[in-house]
Formats: C-alpha cells, sequence, structure tokens
C-alpha cells in the first residue's frame, strides 16, 4: 500500500501511549494495531478526525503518500 | 422471524440437516455393505442357490446387477451425503450469524460440483443400462432444471466470495 501512517512518530512527539489514544478516540487497541502497522484498507473520516483532535494534528500530518506497489492482491476467499 | 442467528429459521434448518446427514451416513453405509455381500455372493453362487428374488427369480441370475444397482445407489446417496454436509457448514456459519465466511465459497462450489456429477452419473447409468439386456424400456431426459441448478450454485459462490471480500474490507476499516 503506498499510503504509509505515521502514528508512531506522532505518539513519540507526543509522549502518548496507544492504550491511551485507543480509550481518547474510542477505538481498539487491535484496531489501532492495524493501523499503526499499515495493515488498514480504510480510515473513517470520523476515526481520521478524533486521531487528529486527539494528537492535534492535521490529516497530512498522519497519512503519508510514497510511490510503490497500488494493492496488495487480494487474499482468495 | 429471524433469518440468521441463535434461534432463527437457519438454526432450524441446521437441525434438520443434521437429521438428514445422519441418516444419510447410515444409508450409504448400509448400501455399501449390501453391495459389499452382494459382490461376495455373487463370486460365491453355491452360497445362494437357494435364494429367489420376491417373484421366484435366481439371484445368482441377476447378480451382477443386482451388485450394480447397489453401487449406484452408494454413489448417489455419497453424493447427496456432500452436498448436504456442505449445507451443514454453510448453516452453522448462517446460525452464528456470519454468512459470508470466506469458507462458504468452497463450500458452495463443491454444491454445484456435486450436483454436476450427480447429473452426469445419471447420464452413466442409462447409458450402461441401454447396454443390458435384461433392463428394457429405458427412457433418457436431459434435465434442464439440473444445470440450471448448477449454474446458479456456481453463481451464488461468486457472490459469497465477493461477500467474503466485502467482509475482509470492512474488518480492515478503521
Amino acid at each position: 500500500m503506498p499510503i504509509r501512517v505515521n502514528l508512531d512518530r506522532i505518539l513519540i512527539d507526543r509522549r502518548m501511549s496507544l492504550t491511551e489514544l485507543a480509550d481518547r478516540v474510542g477505538v481498539t487497541i487491535a484496531n489501532l494495531s492495524i493501523l499503526k502497522t499499515g495493515k488498514a484498507r480504510a480510515v473513517r473520516f470520523s476515526t481520521l478526525s478524533a486521531l487528529c483532535r486527539e494528537l492535534d494534528c492535521q490529516p497530512g500530518d498522519l497519512l503519508v503518500y510514497e510511490p510503490g506497489p497500488a494493492e496488495e492482491p487480494d487474499e482468495e476467499a | 422471524m429471524r433469518a440468521l442467528g441463535p434461534g432463527s429459521v437457519s438454526s432450524f434448518l441446521k437441525i434438520i440437516l443434521d437429521v438428514v446427514y445422519v441418516a444419510l451416513v447410515a444409508g450409504v453405509a448400509g448400501a455399501a455393505l449390501l453391495a459389499l455381500a452382494a459382490l461376495l455372493f455373487a463370486f460365491n453362487p453355491s452360497l445362494l442357490a437357494n435364494v429367489k428374488i420376491s417373484g421366484g427369480t435366481d439371484f445368482t441370475a441377476h447378480a451382477p446387477l443386482v451388485v450394480g444397482g447397489l453401487l449406484a445407489a452408494s454413489f448417489y446417496m455419497a453424493n447427496v451425503l456432500v452436498i448436504i454436509g456442505a449445507l451443514r457448514r454453510i448453516f452453522a456459519t448462517l446460525t452464528a450469524g456470519d454468512p459470508f465466511h470466506p469458507d462458504n465459497v468452497n463450500r458452495l462450489r463443491v454444491i454445484g460440483l456435486m450436483l454436476a456429477v450427480l447429473e452426469l452419473g445419471r447420464y452413466a447409468i442409462w447409458g450402461i443400462s441401454a447396454w443390458l439386456p435384461s433392463v428394457r424400456d429405458v427412457r433418457p431426459t436431459f434435465s434442464l432444471t439440473a444445470w440450471f441448478s448448477v449454474l446458479v450454485v456456481f453463481v451464488l459462490a461468486e457472490v459469497f466470495r465477493e461477500g467474503a471480500r466485502l467482509r475482509r474490507e470492512a474488518e480492515l476499516t478503521i
């Protein structure tokens, strides 16, 4: 996925743990981990706005576009 | 009444399928044992010299036909057993409220394949019985409904594949 999530760096800058962020945003730690490790396929605007609100940042600070393979192949169901 | 989840129509149908499955397992085992016994007796006709089929026909004269019939019945019931087994597992996921489980795609494909095998088996039995001198009045018919069902099941499998993909997407949407 060419979209990279900078959650790790912002959390360090804000000296905030993933558990604390999960509590504040109302998202499970498991889902935040999916987001942090770049496995997420999509982010809801409501989640993004809650993250920006709690981390005091802009969406562009969280998400970075890096040219690369467009999409991971879908798993055969 | 709810269609999915515990206590729904799906769970009721799952119970019926469980009962049918157990009955079919017993049926397949019984038919296979009878076929085996008939085959053994066919090779040793002296054991059955006095056995008459109802109507006074000598068993040994019709042994190949009886064995073939029993084997065909076992094959038919085994195919239906596979179909019912796959349906049971699909309905278990429906009862759990998870219709787009990824495994349901292959289960539906298996059902479609087995329906096609059953139909082809029917043609094979017609072909064989037309050769047999003791069998008369064979009327082969081509069932459009059966092939239509096969295609519908394969299309449904693709629908479920798309559903499973969307479910995966939803899981990875934060």
